[in-house]
């Protein structure tokens, strides 16, 4: 018992302690500012008006003085607020739902490997022990060229998967915010694996009639994490460009890429990835302030090609009978920690309080003077974020995120749900997660939101966002019929 | 020669697979009852064959959309066979769907039904044909094949598993098919399974009584859902019109005594089969009728067995059709034991144990419509028949207001027995 005691009684003193520490040095400007304030306040009310007007003639103004500084405050004020980076809304997003008639539940899609794969019988054993682990539930949905036995892959199925998906989302968008297509200035158009000619963007501009001298783009090849590296792309434009609207759609096209061979590193994807799309409305004109949903805050981009090992690690090849897909290294986990831990060190100063800050910096000089045996300090994001949307890669990738960050069940629930509802959409994933959060009652005005993509490359990247206005729970959405049902208990494994 | 004139008939063969639109609650299973499993290794197969105007224009998902609709009511049909350690089988709702086959062919709708009039084992390559086993896990129970004729015209050909349902209950998934195609809301309600209850060991003492006559025990035959037949069954179809049948009735009719037209028509057959097979005279035949009130889910047949004292070749139809009619019905106890005694483990089969006649007149087959057309016709035969043979009485086309029966027998029997009937139908 009295060993219990000290300890509950050090940990709550701890506590405290840390709670004063972080309160101290996060509002240590106000601690200083408060003191010279009261003091001149104090000072004045000594000196009387007549004291401080003589004190004012002391000083000898003359007109032309007074005026060049008045210039100089009003020239230095305007060259800031020019030079001031615009500020980025987004004012709305919308999720694509997929139909009923694209659903898969587990034992279809093992009955149909089974017989797809007739030969080997043990690459259907690991998909199904994949299956099992997976955190996926039995509503995702694959498009209709993969329910047939053997899959139907045509170029013509996967325009028809995308024009599906894409316009589904914007007509979506464009029913929320109210938008004419004619008043989009730039379009992005983001799907790493499916990229025919005419591209996926002129798709789009030939669907909805866009102007012709619209700056459109498509992005593909970069992987899962490319929905932040378009967001990143439509600020950079929207920086150039002032008044404009900026559509950016992600999504992933699963009918060309369905592997139909039996390697198993190369099976992996076919049981994770699902139908999914996104559309989103990004504006820096100053009216859409009040109805915008979020303010982009910071987007911070990692890149770790530089290392062969990262670049390998996600590999698009030919199996030895010729068959095409995506090779994923068993080092995958530690490459995405390493490539975690560089953008964390990069978005870190940028959005943590002070007191987390010093902290590390204390730890970091401790290491590196006094002992490099103390651990090293992980700073607490969970300070500088309301929210936390973690591309659903797959289970594994949460649950280390979710240990490397100490996060609680609560903030990496919307990832998992998402992953358990959907899949893994790849790019568009995030937009999933942020409609859940949304769906759920907790986006409030002022909460800052953080979304985290892996891809191929291996890239890390990261966007920061501030909740501009309090979400109303949305009434629709992909998440509207099913979010009562919402959270879910997500057993180990699976019985199938 | 069937079959490599009948390899190039259909083609463009595509599978995939149907579920339920909405997630059925999981550990949810349907354990079939004694009467179900005594009827495992049957297959019912229906085709319907519709005009063009009903599925005119429509693409193969919009066909599926409303197949994955009406599967929400039918979650017991999308999943599949597993046993529990007793060895008795049980079916877990897992989902996972029916097998939807599309095809071609490359014959008008006439011109096929035309030649199957000849030839009705080619109705085979309308109907999917795959038997449960010998995974029992991944074999669907219900598959569904579409196949389009060169004039536009669509067959819709259903396999049935005959443990899931009788004649009825098949006609009902599909009746509701319809029906969802409309645009209605089917009257059902969606949770016809349940939670897995324990096993329990039956409590009263099982008496070591016979087998009954109508349910026959068969060798077993694991997981592998079909009887081992000695020769190759065979079916031919006839039908006869309202004209032949009131005719054929009064024939047969007896001192005022009317026979309904099952009655009269089985009557003629039992005869004329048993011309045709002096050495072994089918003494015994088994009728099989489904109920149509107070239903419950799965097989609800009654079944009888007639016993007949003399030889059938001797006998009078009429003092056969006076038999059929006074059957009585055997208790459903004594077939329920003949399964119980080992826990449904064992295999049995009920069409071709005797010779079987099955009265399906009332079955409403023709009562679908899609999107407002009926079908022009319809077939129905059971795959999975004994040796004995089996004769289906099946409604004839609402305009003719006759009969159809459907015949599978040893496929050395077929031309004997149509020279036979001829006899009957000529005048």
């Amino acid at each position: 018992m009295p060993q219990i005691l000290p300890n509950f009684l050090s940990s709550v003193k701890l506590k405290y302690v840390k709670l004063g520490y972080q309160y101290l040095v996060n509002h240590i400007l106000t601690f200083f500012l408060i003191p010279i304030m009261v003091g001149i306040l104090v000072e004045i009310l000594r000196l009387g008006p007549e004291e401080m007007l003589n004190i004012w003639r002391s000083l000898h103004f003359d007109l032309v003085q007074v005026l060049c500084s008045s210039f100089l405050i009003i020239f230095i004020a305007t060259v800031y607020f020019m030079s001031k980076p615009r500020s980025i809304y987004l004012v709305e997003y919308a999720c694509y739902k997929p139909p009923i008639t694209c659903r898969v539940p587990f034992s279809t899609f093992m009955e149909h490997s089974r017989l797809i794969l007739k030969e080997n019988p043990k690459s259907v054993d690991f998909q199904m022990r994949i299956l099992e682990r997976s955190g996926l539930g039995e509503e995702t949905c694959l498009p209709p060229a993969i329910h047939y036995i053997p899959p139907t892959p045509t170029m013509e199925a996967a325009r028809g998967e995308a024009e599906q998906v894409i316009f589904s989302a914007i007509g979506s968008l464009m029913e929320k915010t109210k938008i004419k297509p004619k008043d989009i200035d730039i379009l992005i158009v983001n799907c790493s694996l499916f990229s025919p000619t005419p591209s996926l963007s002129a798709m789009v501009v030939n669907k909805y009639k866009l102007r012709s001298n619209i700056k459109s783009y498509n992005l593909s090849g970069m992987g899962c994490s490319a929905g932040l590296i378009s967001i990143d792309l439509a600020r950079d434009l929207l920086q150039v460009h002032p008044n404009s609207y900026a559509l950016v759609v992600s999504t992933e096209i699963i009918t060309p890429n369905y592997y139909q061979g039996s390697e198993r590193a190369m099976l992996l994807p076919n049981c994770l990835f699902r139908m999914g799309g996104a559309a989103i409305l990004l504006s820096n004109k100053r009216r859409d302030r009040r109805r915008a949903k979020y303010r982009l805050v910071h987007v911070v981009r990692t890149h770790k090609g530089a290392d062969d090992k990262a670049y390998k690690c996600v590999y698009e090849q030919e199996d030895p009978q010729g068959k095409v897909g995506i090779n994923l290294s068993k080092d995958l986990m530690v490459i995405a920690g390493e490539a975690l831990k560089s953008n964390i060190t990069t978005i870190g100063p940028l959005v943590l309080p002070a007191s987390e800050q010093l902290l590390f910096l204390f730890t970091l000089i401790g290491r590196k003077i006094f002992n490099p045996k103390w651990k090293p300090y992980i700073p607490d994001f969970k300070q500088a974020f309301e929210h936390f949307c973690i591309h659903a890669g797959g289970r594994a990738v949460i649950d280390e995120l979710q240990k490397n960050l100490q996060l609680s069940a609560e903030h990496v629930e919307a990832s998992r749900m998402t992953l358990h509802r959907f899949g893994n959409t790849s790019s568009s994933s995030l937009w999933y997660e942020l409609g859940y959060i949304e769906a759920k009652g907790r986006m409030k005005k002022g909460d800052r939101i953080w979304q985290i993509a892996f891809g191929s490359g291996f890239k890390c990247n990261s966007a920061v966002w501030k909740c501009n206005r309090t979400v109303r729970t949305p009434t629709d959405g992909p998440w509207q019929d099913c979010i009562d049902r919402y959270p879910v208990h997500i057993p180990e494994i699976v019985k199938l | 020669m069937v079959s490599s004139m009948a390899e190039g008939l259909i083609y463009d063969i595509k599978l995939s697979s149907v579920g339920p639109g909405t997630v059925t609650e999981p550990d949810m299973v349907h354990e079939p009852s004694d009467m179900d499993l005594a009827m495992k290794l049957h297959y019912l197969k229906v085709i319907y064959y519709f005009g063009k105007q009903a599925f005119e224009g429509l693409t193969t998902l919009k066909i599926k959309e409303p197949l994955f609709m009406v599967l929400n009511y039918f979650p017991v049909i999308c999943g599949r066979f597993r046993r529990a350690e007793s060895g008795r089988p049980y079916i877990k709702c897992n989902d996972c769907g029916v097998r939807f086959i599309e095809a071609k062919c490359e014959k008008t709708m006439d011109e096929w039904l035309e030649m199957t009039k000849e030839n009705a084992s080619l109705e085979k390559y309308l109907t999917p044909n795959q038997i449960i086993g010998p995974e029992l896990g991944f074999s669907p129970t219900v598959l569904l094949q579409f196949t389009k004729f060169k004039c536009g015209g669509m067959s819709m050909g259903l396999s049935w598993a005959h443990v899931l349902g009788d004649a009825f209950s098949a006609a009902e998934f599909l009746n509701l098919l319809g029906k969802v195609v409309a645009g209605e809301k089917p009257n059902r309600p969606i949770n016809l399974a349940h939670l897995k209850t324990n096993s329990t060991n039956p409590e009263s003492p099982l008496t070591n009584t016979e087998d009954p006559l109508s349910v026959k025990r068969v060798g077993p035959v694991g997981d592998i859902w079909i009887p081992v037949n000695n020769c190759k069954m065979e079916a031919f179809s006839f039908s006869v019109n309202a004209t032949q049948l009131s005719h054929l009735q009064s024939k047969i009719s007896n001192n005022g005594t009317d026979f309904s037209p099952f009655e009269a028509l089985s009557a003629v057959i039992w005869q004329c089969i048993g011309k045709i097979r002096p050495e072994s005279e089918p003494k015994v035949v088994t009728i099989c009728k489904m109920m149509e009130q107070n239903r419950a889910d799965g097989n609800n047949l009654l079944i009888s067995v007639v016993k007949a004292a003399y030889p059938i070749v001797e006998a009078n139809p009429s003092e056969l059709a006076a038999l059929m009619k006074n059957a009585a019905i055997d208790k459903i106890e004594k077939i329920e034991n003949a399964i119980e005694k080992d826990n449904g483990v064992s295999d049995f089969i009920v069409y071709g144990g005797n010779l079987t006649f099955a009265n399906l007149e009332e079955a409403k087959f023709y009562e679908i419509d899609y999107r407002g057309e009926k079908p022009i016709y319809v077939s129905y035969r059971v795959d999975g028949v004994g040796d004995e043979g089996a004769v289906l009485v099946l409604p004839g086309p609402p305009k003719n207001g006759g009969r159809t029966v459907m015949a599978i027998l040893p496929e050395n029997e077929a031309t004997e027995l149509k020279s036979e009937l001829k006899k009957w139908f000529m005048d």
